[in-house]
């Protein structure tokens, strides 16, 4: 499967990066996707999207409240103007040659690194090296809607993936995980009651 | 803090205490004009002969001249809006600065190309010149502001030329082209414009318009919150007495009422007003097809009109067809703007050619970069210049 350019690297720290892209580019990546920054030499850094956010746009925002968006508007809009579209991922993981680690990079990609979304293979091979190592980042990041996360990111690997018993390692790990911790547990079993059956 | 507040609120409270006077005097103007408007309003032929011989007087005298239709005309849209192709184009440009590191200038011109009603994604293009040292100087010297606009102006219209003809044939058959710039239509300069470099840009100038006559499209240039009284001074002129005639350039008796104001009172919402030509310095250039028109148009609301002048070449004036279509699709492209109305396509072409001071800075770069690659002579900037960008001093805590 060819590799989908979801947009360039904006910002970035060891622990998340920002990633800016046209509307025209925004139907691939979602909520939850796993994308990738391949920095050369066999290196690349691995993050998980926990936020989409458009900025606010004057000529939007004029536009809406005169009602009647012509679709030749709109497509000037979506396809034409610099809609600054910012997808926010929280890194959780590198790869150096063949290995995976869930562990935070050495270093953070760089200003205008193109991101990939992962291929349905690469999801596979991310979320199976080790054990669920990745989920520390997510239960540590205050800024991502955890359950909402979580569920999404679980969908996205039922959906693109032939793991067949991942789903009830993941639930069984994150209820390990979150033990101490009864009213994140609480809330995050409820996220994954959407799509875990 | 540079700034002597204390002197200029001095300044402001006597601005304050004086108001009521210039708003009482302005009121009484205002109902002289519009006195006058009711009186002269059908005196064409009249105002058209006193202009004749005001410009005999003042040959550089601008003001409305009169036509067909009635001083205080309003015409509602003959038409809804009809499928068109809105052809835009806006520029902007970087002055050569000799305090800056590099002597250099930019001109970026920016369109766009919207079918209305085709439900397809507008087409936009950007075509950018950058000249420099030598390429600078013209016959008076290093190009002055004016120039540069000069050939700003020119590269918008032969840009609208380029693409009038490039999708003359792609429309359907019968859809109208209309292009549009914002401001005025005639040549920027004009009243100065004495020398060779104006009189050249002014021959291609023309040359562009005839083009655009001969592939039938509209042209019309958008002018946003006019400031003029062209047609002010037309009352003006039809209120002075002819033994007073010599004194025509100072005759100021409405000084202060603008003709958005006047044809406010009259004008509702979605109407435009009676075609005018325009008389002024300039317009002996502009013959026959070319010569320029204008007429106001309220893009507003009854809560909140707002007028605007449109200005057009004779060939459109004259072909009520092609007027209508065009005062439709002004006021459908207003619309799209909601309670600021202007027209979306000019304010698009005005995104797609703005430069803005990153681009500029980066030009510099790219620029310094590959002279000091080639061994080539970068100066630096002014030590004016590099005082000016100090950071500022802080304020007092």
């Amino acid at each position: 499967m060819n590799a989908i350019q979801i947009g360039h690297l904006l910002r970035a720290s060891t622990s998340g990066f920002t990633v800016g892209c046209s509307v025209s580019q925004l139907e691939a990546p979602s909520f939850g996707a796993l994308v990738r920054a391949p920095l050369g030499n066999d290196y690349q850094v691995y993050g998980l999207i926990y936020d989409i956010h458009i900025d606010e746009d004057g000529l939007v925002r004029q536009l809406v409240t005169a009602g009647n968006i012509s679709e030749e508007v709109m497509r000037d809009n979506r396809e034409r103007r610099i809609v600054p579209v910012e997808m926010s991922a929280l890194t959780v993981g590198y790869q150096e040659g063949e290995r995976i680690r869930h562990l935070l990079p050495p270093r953070p990609p760089l200003s205008l690194d193109v991101i990939y979304l992962c291929t349905p293979e690469e999801l596979t091979r991310f979320v199976t090296a080790g054990r669920f190592g990745y989920f520390r980042h997510l239960l540590r990041a205050r800024e991502a809607p955890l359950g909402e996360l979580l569920a999404a990111h679980i969908l996205e690997v039922q959906r693109k993936t032939r793991l067949q018993e991942w789903t009830e390692a993941a639930v069984h790990e994150l209820i390990t995980l979150l033990r101490d911790d009864y009213p994140t547990l609480v809330s995050v079993l409820g996220a994954l009651g959407e799509v875990v059956s | 803090m540079s700034l002597n507040f204390q002197q200029v609120y001095a300044k402001i409270r006597e601005i304050g205490q004086t108001t009521a006077a210039r708003q009482q005097r302005l009121a009484e103007v205002r109902q002289r004009a519009q006195a006058w408007l009711q009186s002269l309003a059908d005196q064409n032929e009249a105002l058209r002969a006193r202009i004749e011989r005001a410009r005999t007087i003042d040959p550089d005298l601008r003001c409305a001249l009169p036509l067909a239709e009635r001083l205080d005309a309003c015409y509602p849209p003959a038409q809804e809006s009809l499928p068109t192709v809105l052809i835009a184009a806006d520029g902007s440009q970087v002055a050569p600065d000799h305090h800056a590191p590099l002597l250099y200038s930019l001109l970026n011109v920016g369109a766009i190309v919207l079918q209305t009603g085709s439900g397809e994604t507008p087409q936009v293009f950007t075509d950018s010149t950058l000249w420099y040292e030598e390429e600078l100087y013209g016959e008076n010297g290093l190009w002055s502001e004016e120039v540069l606009a000069q050939r700003r102006d020119l590269a918008e219209r032969r840009k609208l030329l380029e693409l009038a003809q490039a999708f003359q044939g792609t429309a359907p058959e019968a859809c109208p082209l209309i292009t549009l710039t914002d401001g005025p239509l005639e040549l920027w300069g004009a009243k100065e414009g004495s020398g060779n470099e104006y009189r050249r840009s002014l021959e291609t100038y023309l040359a562009v318009l005839s083009q655009l006559q001969a592939q039938g499209a509209i042209v019309a240039g958008y002018v946003d919150k006019p400031g003029a009284d062209l047609l002010v001074r037309l009352l003006e002129i039809g209120g002075l007495e002819d033994e007073k005639m010599a004194e025509v350039r100072s005759w100021r008796p409405l000084r202060g009422v603008t003709d958005r104001w006047l044809v406010g009172q009259f004008l509702r919402p979605g109407c435009r007003s009676a075609i005018f030509g325009l008389q002024s310095g300039s317009c002996a250039h502009y013959r026959n097809a070319l010569a320029l028109h204008f007429f106001y148009l309220n893009v507003g609301d009854e809560r909140h009109p707002y007028l605007v002048r449109v200005e057009i070449p004779r060939w459109v004036a004259e072909d009520a067809p092609r007027l209508n279509v065009l005062h439709a699709a002004l006021l459908e492209q207003c619309r799209l703007m909601g309670s600021r109305p202007y027209p979306y396509i000019l304010h698009r072409a005005h995104e797609i050619a703005v430069v803005t001071f990153e681009e500029q800075h980066q030009v510099e770069h790219m620029l310094a970069v590959e002279l000091r690659r080639a061994g080539g002579e970068v100066e630096g900037e002014s030590c004016k210049q590099s005082a000016k960008n100090l950071p500022g001093r802080l304020p007092r805590p």
